[in-house]
């Protein structure tokens, strides 16, 4: 009985041990072309063919802001890909559980809608929303970027959405409402922490096409300002220059300073609601115990 | 969380704000073209010198341009980069305004035999590029002089190509003997028969300078500008030639501007383009772009330097094609062009 | 009756919100472009560019075009290899990161995502600086005496693969991650309570229960990977076309708007049979993910 239980721990442990191991090669695909990225922000050569050497004249250059064209675009870049986010999000999590909850006319219809901008390639959205936009006159602009980058992160956010919800959600939400809860008390404090996993994975997809885009954000910009990655593809015609890798290697930096403090925030609310929890339990105990 | 949501609502409202508050001061001109392809001190002295704030946009390919202006989104640029190959249908579809050549006095500078009559009215030419064949002297297998040279079975794995149905059958068409921009289907097919075997000894379309700098090609069929680029890399160690032609010619591209049917801001382009028809103030710009230029008072006025760059170290230059508009023609080469590539 | 028409507007108000927005917005930017697209399909392709508004049905004629069967197929196997190789490796992956605790969780998701948010142009381009002829890995090899010249790894199909998967996977694992997370272990105890073995646990609970978060990344990465062409552009040698590549060219400098639409209209029709096959053959249920 002890032997099997300490074969059991050591399975176990040797398990454990090859997850890691096996994230930790995962992982390492992604962060080795970011690693060499950040490593040719510091090449001492016009442009990134090959390691000449080590600078940090690239960084003195950014820091100038002479070129500000760079930094201009890196801000535009962001802001539309945080508007993008959260209107996709926030979409997408309603007709999630919309699309998944309700039986509708067109509900066939609109799922297979929301398959065409994953499937059809950018161009042709961009093209026919170009012209679309041009007939009835709206002003190209970030407004438009932002409503193109929208319609392809929705699409995402409902289908990682979906796949988190399943029939048990039902019983939770029938459970709330009889206890009392009216429905957006119901959406706020059940359903939503229920699917709250998927949120984020939506959120991460959303940022990660928007901040990413070149051809929506190419085409349907005004002719005031371009977005980074429009700017770096266009660059690429002659090869990147390492101002451009010292620029995204900021970029992430800022990027993962901004997802510790959300991080910071995040775990502050959720200390707070365990203490709401906590209390409200408290109180129906006492209340319960009153009855 | 509701609390964090509308603040950062509010705050990137804040910023886009300020971004279109700062752009709305001065006069402005909007120009769509190639980034890195101009000075930012040319762009700058324009700015002081006329009190106008330069917005630039880039495209991504050449394709870009001619989208945003059939599409109908020109009149949301006042000067837009295109090139020579386009030109025809451009003027022919209504896309471009027509030029007052009399308000850019400056573009009597310019060579008109790159600049076709036709042309004169609706474009100005700001740089151009040869599209010809460079190879590495101590690497490469053999001696390139002709087209032909490119299929032999030796240069097999050597060859870094640049893309494009237009770009790649010309040098084709030329090493049958036909006109570089036939719209005959039987010149096309065979030119594609050609290009087959050519294809075989292509190693990437793209990134020419790149792998030539690193050794994974030792020959390439490239623009000018970045072999430019690619000498400058290799520096002392450089042991690139241009190819010595003996008769082929080579394509002569052209980057141009034109001004978008309903541009906002004429006046403000038409003095934009006369002041980069300025010698001095082009020859600033050959610095940091070391092209070639059609600007000739430009090219006199440019650096040693620039005039003596072994990238322009050739001297078949004016034994050139150029790449003309084939109409509808157009798609017998995508058609051939996507045999090519799908096999 | 009175009652009825008063009960009514009430009880559909929580089905306009929730899936009212999505339907709005889907109808407006995606219906409206794609009837314009399908429109142009069956125009004539302008001389100048554009569209000449004469009905025809020249490109859908073209279409019957052999190569066009040669491009989809080719198009087709890059995104089964993508999509298996992304559930493969992803599943395990996302498996991993789900069994941790939440906190964990999301910040391993967080670091999977964060190398994203760099541009995905200057991590291909990182990919070729470390593999090219005169690149580190050579280097090493040959400093290792490994091999005596130097390995031509650009443009082989091994380095596209891998720069599809970086790109894909954090697709596949997202919503597997989110799937499984759900999994409540009181199941997984209960499956091993009643003496099955792991693999009979896996293979009868856990996968079927997760079988929603597999579909939304089949979806998420089969059928992007199927239009994909920057990536086989850049790592392989733009030697290849793919569908995308033909539809880009078209509304570009070929100026062929109605082929580049009926291509589109196509690559519509070929997910829309995927999609119904699957549902049709695939009696798993929990399909209500499309």
């Amino acid at each position: 009985m002890q032997q099997s239980r300490n074969r059991k721990v050591l399975r176990e442990k040797r398990g454990r041990f090859l997850g890691s191991f096996y994230a930790a090669i995962i992982y390492a695909m992604f962060y080795i072309p970011v690693l060499v990225m950040i490593q040719f922000s510091f090449n001492d050569a016009k442009r990134n063919y090959s390691w000449e050497g080590f600078t940090t004249a690239w960084y003195g250059k950014l820091f100038s802001f002479r070129n500000h064209d760079l930094w201009e675009a890196l801000v535009y870049s962001i802001i539309i890909a945080v508007l993008a986010t959260i209107i996709s999000v926030v979409i997408g999590v309603l007709g999630g559980i919309g699309l998944k909850k309700f039986q509708f006319r067109g509900k066939k219809f609109i799922n297979l809608m929301l398959y065409v901008p994953i499937v059809v390639p950018e161009i042709v959205l961009a093209v026919s929303m170009l012209i679309i936009f041009m007939t009835i006159g709206i002003k190209l602009g970030m407004g438009t970027i932002v409503i193109g980058h929208c319609t392809f992160c929705i699409p995402y956010a409902v289908v990682t959405i979906k796949g988190r919800i399943s029939g048990d959600n039902d019983t939770l939400q029938e459970a709330s409402m009889d206890l009392g809860a009216n429905r957006v008390q119901t959406f706020w404090r059940v359903t939503i922490p229920s699917i709250m996993p998927g949120i984020m994975s939506a959120a991460f997809l959303s940022f990660t096409l928007s901040i990413d885009d070149v051809i929506m954000s190419n085409m349907l910009a005004s002719a005031r300002q371009s977005t980074l990655p429009v700017l770096i593809l266009s660059v690429n015609r002659t090869g990147i220059t390492p101002d451009i890798n010292a620029l995204t290697t900021l970029m992430v930096l800022v990027m993962v300073f901004g997802m510790l403090i959300m991080n910071f925030i995040q775990r502050r609310i959720a200390a707070k609601e365990a203490r709401e929890i906590a209390e409200s339990e408290k109180r129906i105990s006492a209340m319960s115990e009153h009855g | 969380m509701k609390k964090a949501l509308s603040l950062l609502i509010a705050l990137v409202m804040l910023f886009s704000l300020g971004i279109t508050a700062n752009a709305a001061e001065r006069k402005e001109l909007n120009i769509f073209m190639w980034s890195d392809y101009i000075s930012d001190d040319l762009i700058a002295d324009f700015e002081d010198q006329f009190d106008v704030r330069v917005n630039l946009s880039y495209m991504n390919d050449n394709a870009d341009s001619i989208t945003k202006l059939t599409a109908g989104a020109g009149s949301e640029y006042d000067l837009i980069m295109t090139c020579d190959a386009y030109m025809e249908s451009l003027i022919n579809g209504g896309y471009l305004e027509e030029l007052d050549l009399s308000q850019i006095p400056n573009s009597a500078n310019i060579n008109k035999a790159y600049w076709s009559e036709q042309n004169q009215g609706y474009c100005v030419p700001y740089l151009m590029n040869y599209i010809y064949v460079v190879y590495d002297t101590e690497r490469c297998p053999i001696e390139i002089t002709c087209y032909n040279d490119l299929i032999r079975p030796e240069m097999k794995g050597q060859i870094g190509s640049v893309d494009g149905a237009r770009n790649l059958f010309p040098i084709a068409l030329i090493a049958l003997g036909y006109d570089p921009n036939s719209r005959d289907e039987n010149e096309i097919k065979e030119a594609y028969e050609w290009l087959v075997k050519y294809n075989e000894n292509v190693v990437a379309y793209g990134s020419t300078e790149t792998n030539i700098v690193s050794g994974a090609i030792s020959c390439m069929f490239t623009y000018d500008g970045n072999t430019a680029e690619a000498m400058a890399q290799l520096g002392e160690n450089n042991t690139l030639v241009v190819a010595p032609f003996t008769s082929d010619p080579v394509q002569l591209g052209f980057d141009l501007y034109v001004i978008p049917k309903g541009a906002q801001h004429m006046d403000l382009a038409y003095q934009f383009l006369n002041y980069i028809c300025d010698p001095e103030v082009m020859a600033a710009n050959l610095v940091d772009n070391p092209y070639s230029c059609p600007n000739d008072a430009a090219v006199a006025a440019a650096s040693e330097e620039y005039r003596n760059g072994p990238a322009f170290d050739f001297d078949y230059k004016t034994n050139i094609f150029f790449q003309e508009d084939v109409g509808d023609a157009i798609t017998i080469y995508d058609q051939y062009y996507q045999m090519l590539k799908v096999g | 009756m009175n009652q009825m028409t008063k009960k009514k507007p009430l009880s559909r108000l929580p089905m306009i919100a929730q899936a009212g927005p999505v339907s709005l917005w889907m109808i407006l930017f995606v219906t409206i472009p794609m009837l314009f697209i399908i429109f142009i399909s069956f125009m004539t392709r302008g001389t100048f560019g554009g569209v000449e508004y004469t009905p025809t049905l020249t490109s859908y004629q073209t279409l019957a075009d052999v190569i066009y069967l040669n491009v989809i197929l080719k198009s087709l196997r890059v995104a089964v290899v993508t999509t298996v190789v992304c559930l493969l490796l992803g599943y395990p992956f996302a498996y991993y990161i789900a069994r941790k605790p939440a906190d964990v969780a999301s910040r391993l998701i967080m670091l999977l995502m964060i190398p994203l948010w760099t541009n995905s142009l200057m991590r291909l381009n990182a990919w070729m600086l470390l593999f090219q002829t005169n690149g580190p890995v050579n280097k090493a090899l040959l400093a290792f005496g490994l091999v005596d010249k130097p390995v031509m790894f650009l443009y082989t199909d091994g380095l596209v693969l891998l720069g599809l998967i970086t790109n894909f996977l954090p697709f596949a694992v997202l919503p597997m991650y989110s799937s499984i997370e759900k999994l409540q272990d009181a199941m997984l105890e209960a499956s091993a309570d009643l003496g099955a073995k792991p693999s009979t646990t896996f293979l009868r609970v856990t996968l079927p229960l997760t079988f929603p978060g597999i579909f939304s990344a089949i979806i998420l990465t089969f059928i992007p990977a199927l239009g994909t062409y920057t990536i086989t552009d850049m790592l392989g040698g733009g030697k290849v076309l793919y569908i995308g590549n033909i539809i880009k060219n078209q509304f570009g400098t070929i100026r062929n708007w109605p082929l580049g639409a009926a291509l589109s209209v196509l690559l519509l029709l070929i997910t829309a049979l995927l999609i119904f096959l699957y549902s049709r053959f695939a009696s798993i249920e929990d399909m209500e993910v499309m």
